[in-house]
């Protein structure tokens, strides 16, 4: 089958176009949570969308009205992990796993609990890249739109924040905000995005890219660009690759992204040989 | 408005294993520069932390430029270089420049963007220290003497009226540690910048520093090197050895 | 200080709650008839029917979960444990089972495995043809798995039914003739389920239907002569790959069919994507697994959930009525 063919299903042009967009935001503020070692922040945030989804469910909120109640759920789980790495002088991944167990312990517990749903809990809440409809199509554009304006407006003050917030704090940067602000778009981003392309996804696409980058880049902005461009190629070429052979589609991705890295790594190696050499 | 550029009245700091800081009351003058020492765990970059409004104060006042250390805002007119311990993560892909560049935020509102005019004074400035030609290097791949530059070009980019340094050289080779106080010295005289500096060396202090504030949780001493070193007071508190060595290490 | 005192109230609260929750649910009435534990609804529906007012049947599978993926709790084991009768479909459906029940040590508790004595067919590839239910040969290394999904060919049912009535005949021989009579009753009706199913898809324009969820119909399709398409597996969690989900789209459109079939449970976004891809409606068609905790309510049977996949199958077959 070729391009064009490829290219003709509806599904798939929606899966490039939500998917690419997706990975960009993903990737971009994957550069943040990773040097701020939040990194699996989006695999917590998936499990507190999890248990979120199970009260709405309960409450009797369904589809698009679960929305009402796992967002502030989420988004206040998110400023939960940060209040929990300030205050209690936890490391970022311990506030994580606590934020996370509670968040899918509480899922189960009302799973059990409630009695029942006229619905499978967990086929609804993991999303398929390949089923995405046109609507979600333009939840993915506005909230790319909505996510890069924000880090676009807060960028010099997010690296500052990032690099040191002590810093921060000195160059007049109000770091509690900031720090919000980043994970609060992390807990936006994972519970939209998560609906369309599933957890696999969403927290491989906030590390990969952004690891194989930090390899690479010569500079800060360097780095974000080199991210997004990663996120962005591993998502189409992903659904190229899955096409061609017949394997599931989300796996494909991430197993270009990890290949990315694997390449990114090998070239740092070759750098740093040749710069020792050319020292020599 | 005075001409007092920090002032504190009975300051105290305390967290939860006890209390740091008592009954801390000083002031500095614009143009000063004032090196803050004492022993290890003695409280010295706690002091400056508080007035930076980075740890809590328990009892007290801090002002900074007359105003307030909590939500004090003038930060255009504070650089800042924190001791280098926990400072840098090795892998941040920040360059020379970028991190330079940084220290402008303080004079800017929101939303703070970066001009060409911001390129041009941060490469001014790099120029000056000497790093100019590292500009595009990651902050993560130069050796200590070179990352304390660019940490001081940071502090310095938004030509304050205040530098607190807290012990800068103490990851730096004696070669390095003299020019390093030599460049603040220079900054201090000839552009009238108010310094406090935090350092174990009381040797520097006798060098360059204009007064010098000793301190063991509380206030021991604050004044000028010479009336530390002919004080008697000062003599039976350390033994006439001990003051002897402090005041006589160049 | 008094922080922490409100949250160490606060989690001790919580915890109670839960736990006098738990405790209250498992309460059991204690009656002296005979107490049935099934696992899934078609086998729950026909235990029902058998019983009537002489035993008392509970279903295992909660409301509204799939069953590929149900693993029983402790609470699960201990109903087992103190039931009567306990009636599963298969290994292949629940191979959980025969593990529980070794650990289960009840001299009272009868076990029906009510597929016994049904003619089982080799699970297929979901995207390769199974007109007579042979595995695809092109499947590389698959170790031949058995269709679970027996319920859905009505003649297996019956066999079901009588494997059913032999475990409530043994476990209750005292209403061995009461029980005997209702299972007659539900024979009868499954007999005439199928002879309408046979009459109702018998002059149809089409006989392949198409359907976006796992491999379940597969012996309906083999007893009414229809040809079945099923964009996934048998088990529900298979992701389709991209390539399936296009040869799926292929298959709808040379085929000509008007209604695609979905899945009910499951979250239907798979098949509405193909369904929008390739301009066709959607029906829905009843696996009859389990129930929605609405449905439940409602007292919904499994001759009930058939009938209305008659009908679908008819409208989406465009079936001539007889």
């Amino acid at each position: 089958m070729n391009l064009i063919e490829i290219l003709s299903y509806g599904f798939i042009q929606r899966a490039l176009l939500a998917g690419t967009l997706i990975a960009v935001l993903c990737s971009v503020l994957g550069v943040f949570l990773v040097l701020r070692r939040l990194s699996l922040i989006g695999d917590g945030l998936a499990h507190v969308t999890f248990g979120s989804t199970a009260i709405a469910l309960a409450l009797k909120f369904y589809s698009a009205a679960s929305l009402l109640v796992s967002l502030p759920i989420v988004l206040l789980a998110s400023l939960g992990i940060l209040k929990l790495t300030e205050r209690g002088r936890l490391s970022g991944d311990a506030a994580i796993g606590i934020v996370s167990a509670v968040g899918i312990s509480a899922g189960i517990m009302l799973a059990s609990v409630g009695g029942g749903y006229n619905v499978d809990l967990l086929s609804y809440l993991f999303g398929n890249i390949l089923s995405i409809s046109y609507e979600e199509v333009l939840i993915a554009v506005a909230l790319f739109c909505v996510v890069m304006l924000l880090l676009g407006l807060f960028f010099n003050d997010l690296l500052a924040v990032t690099f040191n917030e002590e810093l921060a704090r000195v160059s007049g940067v109000s770091t509690h905000l900031i720090s919000a602000v980043l994970v609060m778009l992390t807990a936006l981003s994972v519970v939209l995005a998560m609906k369309l392309v599933g957890i696999m996804l969403i927290s491989s696409l906030l590390i990969l890219p952004a690891v194989s980058a930090l390899q690479l880049a010569l500079s800060f902005r360097a780095c974000i660009a080199l991210a997004a461009l990663q996120g962005c190629c591993s998502v189409v070429a992903g659904i190229f690759v899955s096409f061609v052979t017949n394997l599931p589609t989300s796996a494909t991705i991430v197993l270009l992204n990890l290949f990315c890295f694997a390449c990114a790594c090998g070239l740092r190696r070759l750098i740093t040989i040749s710069r020792n050499k050319q020292v020599a | 408005m005075s001409a007092e550029i920090v002032a504190t009245d009975r300051l105290a700091c305390s967290y939860r294993e006890g209390s740091v800081l008592e009954d801390i009351s000083f002031t500095v003058a614009a143009g000063d520069y004032v090196g803050i020492v004492g022993p290890n765990g003695s409280g010295k970059s706690t002091l400056v932390q508080a007035l930076l409004g980075l740890v809590p104060i328990s009892a007290g006042s801090a002002r900074l430029f007359g105003a307030r250390c909590d939500g004090f805002s003038q930060w255009g007119r504070v650089g800042y270089l924190p001791q280098s311990l926990h400072l840098l993560n090795p892998i941040f892909p920040a360059s020379v420049a970028e991190t330079v560049g940084l220290g402008l935020l303080s004079l800017k509102k929101f939303p703070r963007r970066f001009t060409r005019h911001d390129r041009a004074i941060v490469d001014e400035l790099l120029n000056e220290l000497d790093i100019y030609d590292i500009r595009a290097k990651l902050i993560g791949e130069l050796s200590g003497g070179q990352q304390q530059r660019v940490l001081l070009a940071r502090a310095l980019v938004n030509k304050p009226e205040l530098l607190i340094l807290d012990e800068p050289t103490a990851a730096l080779d004696p070669e390095t540690r003299e020019r390093f106080y030599r460049m603040i010295a220079d900054i201090n005289r000839s552009r009238g910048v108010t310094v406090l500096l935090v350092t174990h060396d009381s040797g520097v202090i006798g060098q360059h520093a204009s007064k010098m504030l000793y301190l063991d949780k509380r206030m021991l001493f604050y004044g000028s090197f010479d009336d530390f070193c002919h004080s008697a007071e000062m003599s039976n508190l350390f033994g006439e050895y001990s003051q002897h060595l402090m005041c006589h290490r160049h | 200080m008094k922080r922490i005192v409100i949250w160490i109230v606060t989690a001790l609260t919580v915890g109670a709650t839960l736990v006098l929750a738990g405790c209250s649910r498992g309460e059991q009435r204690v009656s002296s008839k005979l107490q049935v534990v099934t696992t899934l609804f078609p086998l729950y529906d026909f235990a029902r029917t058998i019983a009537g007012e002489r035993a008392e049947v509970t279903m295992l599978l909660p409301p509204g979960m799939e069953p590929h993926s149900f693993e029983p709790k402790p609470n699960d084991i201990i109903r087992i444990s103190k039931a009567g009768l306990f009636i599963y479909t298969n290994r292949y459906m629940e191979p959980w089972a025969e593990q529980i029940l070794k650990g289960i040590d009840s001299k009272r508790l009868r076990v029906v495995d009510a597929g016994q004595g049904v003619a089982y067919m080799k699970a297929a590839a979901s995207d390769e043809h199974d007109h007579d239910g042979h595995g695809s040969h092109g499947a590389a290394g698959q170790a031949a798995v058995m269709d679970p999904h027996i319920w859905l060919d009505f003649t297996n049912a019956a066999q079901m039914a009588d494997t059913i009535l032999a475990g409530f005949v043994t476990a209750d021989p005292a209403n061995a003739v009461y029980y005997r009579t209702r299972a007659g009753e539900l024979k009868v009706a499954l007999a005439a389920l199928d002879q309408r199913y046979r009459e109702g898809l018998s002059s149809c324009a089409s006989r392949e239907f198409l359907h976006g969820g796992h491999f379940t119909f597969g012996y309906l399709a083999r007893r009414y002569g229809l040809e079945y398409h099923s964009l996934s597996g048998i088990a529900s969690e298979s992701e389709p790959s991209a390539a399936k989900m296009a040869a799926m789209v292929q298959e709808i459109k040379s085929s000509g069919v008007r209604y695609l079939f979905a899945e009910e449970l499951l979250s239907p976004r798979l098949t509405e994507t193909l369904a929008n891809e390739a301009g066709v409606a959607v029906l829905k068609l009843y696996g009859a697994h389990n129930l929605g905790k609405d449905d439940l309510q409602r007292g919904v049977t499994f001759i009930g959930l058939m009938e209305q996949n008659l009908l679908n199958l008819q409208k989406g077959l465009a079936c001539r009525p007889k």
